[in-house]
């Protein structure tokens, strides 16, 4: 990995610690004390029928919806919305619908590596169109625009942004759910090869969910109050 | 002045232009012929009150009624522009205030202080007139601007929350947002600039002409003042999505949504 954050860890330190978890967006009251904890380089599937919180988990982990009860620790940090901004650093977030912007799909993989805390990194150009090939892409799609691509070329674009980023945690979001069973399974196997990147994802693909080390049903931790 | 006057008689015939427009929204059945007739009562009583209000303040000539009239007019745009948003006044109202006077202020200063250089141009006659237009385009920008900042924000909502997720700071998640808005709020400005004398004549210059001046100090007064314009509506519109941005953005990055106004807000 290379994010700057990394420092020499306790390999004992776990890449997300979430513990005694109550999330309330909205008028919505979500989970019931979730604990859970997720090693480095662990693939972990989220589980459970629509409008259980899996999704809203996934946006407390990136600090956008902050803990009515309990806590979240990213790799010894506990979140807050202080920190949120540097640990975001150490993760990648896929969307179900990605919304990458209105311009070339080239200039949407392009712009993180501009912010400045990405300063450090550089896009892999021959990854790139590695990762293109590997998911189906023709690298003619780069000159494209955004807005012209189907619902399943937008997810592949992102989840090639989100890996070339080159984050120690991927949060994704149905990250095949517009994809063909070919895509899907081009996807499990390129998280299954990035070793040392920790994975929680979101998922109903059998595929996927079979790459994954473990399973978890969020249904079991969760209430749903209106 | 040897400008012609018209008689209140002679107006109301203006009026009857009107019939023109009405029977058309009545054969269309467009809903909003009381719309149109509410707007006609209040642009006239606005327009008298104002001619009869300008004319003391003009009589006077006093520096300090002179700004309490450009407060005034402040004020009224300010309110204009949050409810013209669709935003909660005691979010936004100070920001947009702020923004609008600076918008209007730096180049009216400008105008008086390096443009004009005569001390007439401190007096009511021209103060008044000249940061009107400044401040009515200001309006206009501000409400284009802040509209499609806080719109294209809401909507694409995803797109933000990914620039933030990939690491972005706030000023670098939400430049395309700005960029969008700013460059919507001036293109007006831009297209009246680049046509402005062969699609139609310009008020400023309209009224200089009208007022018994030769057509080229018309035209100086006329390219002036839409200079002061476009320098005035882009700080406006840059100030007032700053400024609206303070206090409406969680530490967390997202904006609160109690910021739209109940029956705009999107879930």
């Amino acid at each position: 990995m290379s994010s700057s954050l990394q420092t020499n860890e306790d390999p004992a330190v776990k890449a997300i610690l979430i513990e005694d978890l109550d999330l309330r967006p909205g008028d919505l009251s979500l989970f019931n004390g979730l604990r859970l904890s997720i090693n480095a380089g662990e693939k972990v599937a989220l589980t459970a029928p629509s409008g259980f919180g899996k999704s809203t988990l996934l946006r407390s982990l990136l600090g956008f919806v902050p803990p009515a009860a309990g806590s979240i620790t990213i790799f010894g940090t506990q979140l807050t919305s202080r920190s949120a901004w540097q640990l975001r650093c150490r993760m990648a977030y896929v969307d179900q619908e990605p919304d990458l912007g209105e311009d070339t799909v080239e200039a949407a993989i392009r712009r993180p590596f501009r912010f400045k805390n990405n300063q450090h990194l550089h896009l892999d150009s021959d990854r790139m169109a590695a990762l293109m090939e590997q998911l189906q892409l023709p690298l003619s799609l780069l000159t494209k625009q955004i807005l012209s691509l189907s619902g399943g070329e937008r997810q592949r674009v992102a989840i090639i942004g989100a890996l070339l980023l080159e984050r120690d945690i991927l949060l994704l979001d149905e990250p095949t759910s517009a994809l063909d069973q070919d895509n899907g399974s081009a996807v499990a196997k390129l998280l299954k090869e990035n070793a040392e990147t920790t994975v929680l994802a979101i998922s109903h693909d059998e595929v996927l969910v079979k790459t994954c080390h473990r399973v978890i049903n969020v249904k079991q931790h969760c209430r749903r109050l209106a | 002045m040897n400008i012609v006057d018209i008689s209140y008689f002679n107006l109301a015939f203006a009026y009857l232009l009107l019939a023109a427009p009405l029977a058309i929204m009545l054969w269309l059945r467009v809903p909003m012929i009381s719309d149109t007739l509410v707007a006609i009562v209040r642009m006239t009583v606005q327009l008298l009150f104002v001619g009869f209000y300008l004319q003391v303040i003009f009589d006077l000539d006093n520096l300090l009624l002179t700004g309490l009239w450009l407060l005034v007019m402040l004020v009224v745009a300010d309110l204009s522009i949050v409810r013209g948003c669709g935003l909660r006044l005691r979010r936004v109202a100070l920001g947009v205030f702020v923004s609008l006077l600076v918008g209007t202020l730096v180049p009216l200063l400008f105008f008086v202080l390096f443009i004009f250089q005569d001390s007439a141009a401190l007096g009511a006659r021209y103060l008044i007139p000249i940061s009107g237009m400044i401040l009515g385009n200001c309006l206009r920008a501000d409400i284009i601007g802040i509209q499609t900042f806080y719109d294209s924000l809401r909507q694409q909502e995803k797109s933000y929350i990914l620039s933030l997720s990939q690491g972005a700071t706030l000023r670098e998640a939400l430049l395309p947002f700005v960029r969008k808005a700013f460059q919507a709020a001036l293109a007006p400005t831009v297209a009246a600039m680049a046509t402005i004398g062969l699609v139609a004549l310009p008020g400023m210059m309209t009224g200089v002409i009208l007022g018994g001046g030769d057509p080229m100090t018309a035209i100086k007064y006329q390219i002036a003042i839409m200079i002061a314009i476009f320098a005035g509506t882009a700080l406006t519109v840059i100030l007032a999505i700053r400024l609206t941005t303070i206090g409406n953005i969680g530490a967390e990055g997202l904006l609160t949504k109690d910021i739209f106004i109940a029956d705009r807000k999107t879930h």
